[in-house]
């Protein structure tokens, strides 16, 4: 990976270099914090828990769904269509998870003319200013200090403690 | 204000069908209705398919007949998944697994959306499709993609008779002009309608009922994400409700208002006791006396209503100790980890929404509302903009937090020319507005003529049908 080259070029504090060497790797080098600022606005559009719960559930789920379809076959044959009809359509929703982006990938609307409007022109863009209030993500009043290791916001050593005892790196891969 | 002069001539069809020729056919409607299950009339099925409410009714009708969730579900208690409306009657919808057809407004999954729109039209609403006309609500610059494949989902599975797909923006003006009749919004025929649903937020303005595609602006906060986001705060701070999407909606929906002054109400959050304006709690269902959370106490809830607009109100009682949480925070943990039924908020409770009004907290590269629309007003012609400013139409449901409309005039006006006035007009239903507009355009007379018909489609295919709609 490129985090050392990147990493260089970041100001860091002589204080972050002593951070015992198997934290190196974890170092919030700019890009894992891109990737952390990314996870947190992914996490955002997620449906139902956290991504792992669901795949956990997922396994689970198509097996019971099979059995239970094939359970309801054997016993009322009125009701098959309608039931496997509804099955079909949650396991070909597993089968191809296809998000959005995708889609607009597909759509490759980069190669309209620029005068076409399309769904990536009417993104608002960049705000005019960017001055971004910062909220301690403990307590949420006014964050002034920023974690050296992931780059999330606190306010005060109480929230620091709780900080890094439970969801420092949270977002970084 | 004279704007009629420079449209061209094409436009004035369009207009003359607010003007004069709409109305509602409701009464005729409520006369052939009731002899049996099926309606014998040609009718109309208004369907606004939200990514997360879909509004589906009888167009003519005031009011749709199912708003039910556009999702299937499956509480964690049984295997069977739960399609729309039967997750609105289900009683333990805790730790529900839910699948959604829409991802970030887009519909991706025909398949899923198959099955809600079967049990919406088949349970719900009790029409035959292939008797029935479809107008169909799209979100703006839907892809080729999806619109083919709503389209066989249309025509294919369902077999409507013929389809007409509109916007938001248009049948939200659409509706609001028609119900003001006097007011500049209709005697201008142009607005900016600003959308703020499920899973984002559009400033699209609107002329002569055509929405200006050129000018839209999208920012992608809705109100999904903002459940979320109180999901996240309230797992981390007190209980863990990752997985209860259902109640932390009813919990933001309930609690959650846009502060007038950030700033002073972060103050007035750190207070303790009875000076904290916006401390309250909610009590989560415990599955024996009650299935559903509820407010503890709704007048403690209420007090950030009797805050004046601009002032810090002057505590009580004098702060001791510099510091006011280390007191404090420890024993309200303490009691919360007691009893596990319930949940104290305090800044969140205007934190959450504040995130419509700057994206760039949460970390997005995205401007907030009021350049949101400051810019999709500006990529209009320079003689629509004080017009535009001064008939903002707001809808959507995440526009219903208190305080929205005042919030978003405070921070339009010093980005507005100051010789322009500001307006913005809040709709009577947000959730239901485009359904009512959808509702309205279907009992037009003029309505079959815009529609594509089963026959057009199997001839021409999807793309030919679709330019019939200049969208």
């Amino acid at each position: 990976m490129d985090d050392e080259i990147s990493g260089s070029f970041r100001r860091t504090s002589s204080r972050t270099r002593k951070v015992a060497s198997k934290m190196v790797a974890a170092l919030a080098s700019s890009d894992n914090r891109t990737q952390a600022a990314l996870a947190r606005l992914e996490a955002l559009e997620s449906d139902n828990a956290g991504p792992e719960v669901i795949e956990l559930n997922d396994d689970d789920d198509a097996s019971l769904d099979e059995d239970d379809s094939v359970h309801v076959q054997k016993r009322q044959s009125k009701n098959t269509k309608r039931r496997t009809r509804q099955a079909k359509a949650l396991e070909s929703a597993k089968k191809a998870p296809r998000t959005f982006l995708e889609l607009l990938q597909e759509a490759n609307l980069e190669s309209l003319p620029p005068h076409v409007p399309s769904y990536l022109r009417a993104g608002v863009g960049p705000p005019s200013s960017t001055s971004r209030r910062h909220f301690c993500t403990v307590c949420g009043f006014t964050a002034n200090y920023t974690c050296v290791r992931c780059g999330v916001r606190f306010c005060s050593g109480r929230c620091q403690n709780i900080h890094n005892d439970t969801r420092c790196l949270k977002f970084v891969a | 204000m004279s704007f009629d002069d420079s449209f061209p001539p094409f436009l004035e069809s369009i207009k003359s069908l607010l003007e004069g020729k709409l109305f509602f056919v409701t009464k005729e409607r409520e006369q052939g209705r009731g002899s049996g299950k099926w309606r014998e009339m040609p009718n109309v099925v208004v369907l606004d398919n939200g990514g997360g409410l879909c509004k589906a009714g009888i167009g003519g009708d005031n009011n749709p007949t199912a708003v039910v969730p556009n999702c299937l579900g499956r509480p964690s208690a049984s295997k069977k998944w739960l399609v729309a409306d039967q997750l609105q009657a289900c009683e333990d919808l805790t730790s529900a697994t839910l699948r959604r057809p829409f991802d970030r407004g887009y519909l991706i999954n025909p398949d899923l959306q198959k099955e809600v729109w079967d049990r919406v039209f088949r349970s719900l609403l009790h029409v035959d499709p292939t008797a029935s006309s479809l107008l169909l609500v799209e979100p703006l610059f839907n892809l080729p993609s999806i619109q083919r494949s709503t389209d066989e989902i249309v025509f294919e599975d369902f077999g409507f008779r013929s389809l007409y797909v509109a916007d938001s923006p248009s049948l939200v003006h659409l509706y609001e002009a028609s119900h003001r009749p006097d007011g500049l919004l209709s005697k201008a025929q142009c607005s900016l309608v600003v959308d703020s649903g499920f899973s984002f937020t559009h400033a699209a303005p609107v002329l002569q009922n055509f929405t200006i595609n050129y000018a839209v602006k999208r920012f992608d906060l809705g109100g999904k994400a903002l459940t979320n986001y109180l999901k996240e705060l309230v797992s981390y701070r007190s209980i863990n409700v990752m997985d209860e999407t259902f109640l932390i909606d009813d919990v933001k929906e309930k609690l959650c208002f846009v502060s007038l002054n950030v700033s002073r109400d972060l103050q007035i959050a750190r207070r303790r006791g009875k000076d904290n304006l916006f401390r309250c709690t909610y009590v989560l269902p415990d599955g024996v006396t009650h299935m559903k959370g509820f407010v503890k106490d709704l007048d403690e809830a209420q007090r950030y209503l009797t805050l004046p607009d601009e002032t810090l109100p002057q505590p009580v009682e004098k702060k001791e100790d510099g510091h006011p949480e280390f007191s404090e925070k420890p024993e309200e943990r303490k009691r919360i980890d007691l009893t596990k039924t319930e949940f104290t908020l305090t800044n969140e409770r205007f934190l959450v929404p504040e995130m419509i009004f700057h994206p760039a907290d949460l970390g997005m590269n995205q401007a907030g509302l009021a350049e949101c629309i400051v810019r999709a007003v500006n990529s209009c012609h320079p003689h629509l903009h004080p017009v535009l400013y001064e008939s903002i139409i707001l809808t959507g449901g995440s526009t219903l937090f208190p305080g929205f409309a005042k919030r978003l005039e405070k921070e339009l006006r010093p980005l507005v020319p100051d010789n322009y006035q500001v307006k913005i007009t809040t709709q009577e239903d947000p959730i239901l507005g485009v359904w009512r507009g959808g509702s309205l355009l279907a009992s037009s007379p003029d309505f079959e003529e815009m529609c594509v018909t089963k026959s057009e489609y199997e001839e021409l295919g999807s793309i030919r049908c679709r330019r019939r709609f200049f969208h």
